[in-house]
This record gives C-alpha cells, sequence and structure tokens, in this order.
C-alpha cells in the first residue's frame, strides 16, 4: 500500500464534473433563475423608451444575479453541508478551498448565462442593441456584481445552519431585494427610499452593469458604485467564511 | 511494530478534545495494528464521533498524538487523509449523481485512475451491476453501505474507519458486511468501526475499546473482556440470560442509564 496525493488540478476536474453535472439534473431550478430575468426582459418591452436599454437589461441581469446568489448557490451548501457531502469530501485529502471553489465556478457559468439569456432576450424581443464594449464590460460587471450575492448567500449560510431555515430566510431576502430594489429604482418607494437602494447591493451591482453597457457613460458615480460593490463583498465574503461551519451538527 | 511484530496502522496518544469548556475526550490511547479489526463502543455521547473526528483532521484536539501509517495527522494532514478510507454515518453522497458518478469522483479526489471497465468490475464485485443507471439516493440501506464502503476502499487505504457501518441493515446485509470486514483484515488494513452492536463487536472485533464520558474505562479482545469482568457485581446484576455477554460488560460499565 502507498501513499498517494493526487494533484490540486485533478482534484479540481473532478469536483467541477461533479459539481456541473449536480447543476445539470437540476436544471428544472437552473430554468427558473433564467427565466425570470428573460420573462421580465420580455414583458417590459413597453418601458424600454421610456427607461432604456441599459436599465433594463441591467434590472434584469441584477435580479438574475440575487437568484444565483441567494437561492441557487446557498440552498445547495445548505443542503449538501446538512447532508454531510462536504464532510465526507473533506476526509479525502483535498484542499478545503477546492470544493468551494468547484461550487463557485459552477455559480459564475451560472452568471454568464444569465447575462447572455437578457441580453439575447433583449436584443430579440426588445430591440435593445448595445455596443460589443459595452456587453463585453456588461459580462465582467455581471461577474463582480454576482460576487455580492454569492458572498452574501455565504453570510446566510454561515449564520444559519437549518437547511430549511436557510431556505425561507432567503426567498424572504430574494424578495425583499427585488421588491425594494426594483420599486426603489422606479421611484416608487420615495426619494429617501430609492436613495437608499441607489447604494444597497442591488442599486450598487444595477449601477455599475447598467453603465458598464455604455462606456462613455461611466462617471464617477460609476467608479463609487464599482468601489461599494467590491466594500460589499469584502464584507459579506470575511463575515461568511468567518461565519461558515461545514458541520451543521 | 508493536510488540507482537505487528505494524501500527493508527496510534492515538492522550488525546484530549474540548468544545469550549466541555471536555468531551479525556487522556483517549489506543492503537490499531495492521490486520486488525478494532471496534470503539460507547454510549450516545461518549466521545466516539469526537475521536473519530479527531483522527479525521476534522477537529483540532487541545492536545494528544495521532499519526496514521506514520504520518501525524497534524502536520501530514494531507498524507494521513491519503492513508485513511472512511464511511461516515449519514449517507454522504450528492444525490443527483448515478452511483458510476460518485465512484469516479472519490476515485479522482483520491488520484485513482478510473475508467468505465473499472467502474463496472467494482460494481460487479459488489453485485450492483444493476445499479449503475441508479442514484445513490434509489439504492436500499444494505446497498448504500457496499457502495460506502467500496468507496472507502477505493484508494486502498492501510486504515479504514467505518462510523456505525451496519446500523439500520437487515441480517443478510450485515453479514455480508462483516465478511467484507474480515475480507479487508484478511489483506492486513487496519480498520477501526464504531458500534452500538455487541454483536457486532463480538463476531468481528479482534479487539475492542469501551470508551465512556470521554475516557477509556476497558480495552481488549472481546472474550478477554468477558472473562475479566464475570465476577464483577455490576455486570452480574445487570445480566439477563444467566451467562455474561459483552453487552452485560458493556452495560455492567457504562452504567444503565439512557444517554441523549
Amino acid at each position: 500500500m502507498q501513499t498517494k496525493i493526487p494533484s490540486t488540478s485533478n482534484v479540481m476536474t473532478t469536483l467541477l464534473r461533479a459539481d456541473f453535472i449536480t447543476q445539470w439534473r437540476n436544471r428544472r431550478s437552473v430554468i427558473m433563475v433564467l427565466l425570470v430575468p428573460v420573462i421580465i426582459v420580455i414583458s417590459w418591452k413597453s418601458l424600454v423608451a421610456r427607461l432604456g436599454g441599459p436599465f433594463v437589461l441591467s434590472n434584469c441581469i441584477t435580479v438574475g444575479l440575487t437568484a444565483i446568489g441567494l437561492m441557487g448557490y446557498t440552498n445547495s451548501i445548505a443542503r449538501d453541508r446538512d447532508k454531510g457531502i462536504f464532510q465526507r469530501l473533506r476526509v479525502a485529502p483535498v484542499p478545503s478551498w477546492s470544493i468551494m471553489m468547484s461550487r463557485l465556478v459552477v455559480q459564475l457559468v451560472m452568471i454568464l448565462l444569465v447575462t447572455l439569456g437578457v441580453f439575447f432576450a433583449g436584443y430579440y424581443f426588445d430591440k435593445i442593441s448595445m455596443p460589443m464594449q459595452g456587453y463585453s464590460l456588461a459580462f465582467i460587471c455581471a461577474l463582480v456584481g454576482g460576487a455580492v450575492y454569492l458572498s452574501l448567500g455565504q453570510v446566510i449560510v454561515g449564520l444559519i445552519q437549518n437547511p430549511e431555515t436557510v431556505s425561507s430566510t432567503t426567498r424572504l431576502v430574494y424578495f425583499a431585494f427585488i421588491m425594494v430594489g426594483m420599486f426603489g429604482e422606479l421611484g416608487v418607494l420615495g426619494k429617501e427610499i430609492g436613495e437608499i437602494v441607489k447604494w444597497s447591493p442591488y442599486g450598487a451591482v444595477k449601477r455599475i452593469i447598467s453603465d458598464s453597457l455604455q462606456p462613455g457613460a461611466w462617471n464617477i458615480h460609476s467608479s463609487i458604485a464599482l468601489l461599494v460593490t467590491f466594500g460589499y463583498t469584502m464584507i459579506f465574503s470575511v463575515l461568511g467564511i468567518n461565519w461558515f461551519k461545514w458541520n451543521s451538527r | 511494530m508493536n510488540d507482537n511484530g505487528q505494524a501500527t496502522i493508527l496510534q492515538v496518544e492522550q488525546l484530549n478534545v474540548y468544545y469550549d469548556t466541555f471536555h468531551a475526550v479525556r487522556n483517549v490511547s489506543f492503537e490499531v495494528r495492521a490486520g486488525e479489526i478494532f471496534g470503539l463502543l460507547g454510549p450516545n455521547g461518549a466521545g466516539k464521533t469526537s475521536t473519530l473526528a479527531a483522527i479525521e483532521g476534522l477537529l483540532q484536539p487541545r492536545s494528544g498524538k495521532i499519526h496514521v501509517a506514520g504520518y501525524d495527522i497534524a502536520e501530514k494532514k494531507k498524507y494521513a487523509r491519503a492513508s485513511m478510507g472512511v464511511q461516515l454515518q449519514a449517507t454522504s453522497f450528492q444525490p443527483e449523481l448515478l452511483v458510476p458518478e460518485i465512484i469516479q469522483l472519490y476515485a479522482g479526489v483520491y488520484g485513482v485512475e478510473m475508467n468505465k471497465q473499472k467502474v463496472d468490475s467494482i460494481l460487479k464485485e459488489i453485485e450492483l451491476s444493476s445499479a449503475s443507471s441508479k442514484r445513490f439516493g434509489q439504492l436500499s440501506g444494505g446497498q448504500q453501505q457496499r457502495v460506502s464502503l467500496v468507496i472507502a476502499m477505493i484508494h486502498n487505504p492501510e486504515l479504514v474507519l467505518l462510523d456505525e457501518p451496519t446500523t439500520g441493515l437487515d441480517p443478510q446485509s450485515r453479514r455480508q458486511l462483516w465478511e467484507r470486514m474480515e475480507n479487508m483484515r484478511s489483506k492486513k488494513h487496519g480498520i477501526l468501526v464504531t458500534t452500538h452492536s455487541m454483536e457486532e463487536a463480538e463476531s468481528v472485533c479482534d479487539r475492542i475499546a469501551i470508551i465512556d464520558h470521554g475516557q477509556i474505562i476497558a480495552i481488549d479482545e472481546p472474550q478477554r473482556l468477558i472473562d475479566l469482568h464475570r465476577d464483577d457485581p455490576k455486570v452480574i446484576s445487570v445480566s439477563r440470560r444467566g451467562r455474561i455477554t459483552l453487552e452485560d460488560v458493556f452495560i455492567g460499565l457504562t452504567g444503565k442509564q439512557i444517554r441523549s
């Protein structure tokens, strides 16, 4: 019997393969995550002329990012922790970070899919067309913005152990973000709420995506929103990683 | 090597585990040898799982040393983990994955080459060829245990940790699992098994340790433990069938009180 240590690249490949298969087998929930922002794009067709293409696209992408981070990622982590899947993987000679990294890569691919889906639906149904540079920058900003919600999800699974409580909490937070975020942005909830929403995780992420779609319009407020987005990610990541326990028992 | 010339696969020395101020494992020491099935017995909350978690490197002990196949778990965690195979209590595999996919996943994380033919031959060996298109959650309890065991052994480890492996199994599946454990023993693997089943401990374990309130209170061969405590009044008082069994010794030493 000889002790063999697997290479980190082989471990990552194996974990990624398993995590992508798992995601594929859960395609019903994947479709739901993709469908909601796409449906909003289509249903907001009449608002494009009034609000502008970047506003509509960025709002829908932000809704998708919120769903990925708060619903998909968070609930899968809570479930797998409760079932002891992480514990089983951690007793193997694999670095703990690789287990989480593999999960995050799958979510990053989901973010790209949602962004692509919204762009495609916006172009096909609403006739929204942006410069190629804008699309490319928006992809990057979507990844940066997605990190806010993934790290916020990490905070939730760090604070709450029970997967059912995690599920109901994420639904509540998701609903609150979407409702307050969308209506606040539209000014329906008053000026003060509108101002708070502007610098909330919803507003900051929405702003960087919206402004990146039209690179010429990027200004000091866009840069501040980008810094705020990084700040949220940093704070949520530090808290989420510190509070996270691999075992729910 | 120990005094009998057998290689020591697992060495636990003066292990102490705390949860904040609660002293869960107190100066626990024992060894598991190559070709030995070692049973760790204890009531609920006695410290079995904490001891196991420390051996697996999932828990940082306050003091003490653990060596797996010669590797210090605190210093060479990766090597120690690569030298052990683990079967956990919970059905801890992704429910979306098919059985062959789970085997391939764990082969990959232990650095074992695994192609389809090899997976098929493993499934055939554990009489689960028909399960190749099934998900783990669709298998019966006995079938799940067979898959768990095959994964624990996938990298041919020197030490195998089995956490209550026969819980919930029917007698046929239990017997089959014991045969597999004996087969592993014959191939010189060291096996550490935690169990609540005195029948299991008596039938398959070469040596057992009884742990209670975090301390090992007895450690020996099952029959020798029975012989040693045959005349103990506490053991005689709990005997039910006129002859002393391992269960009588266990209850006599750990008490009749139900633990949470």
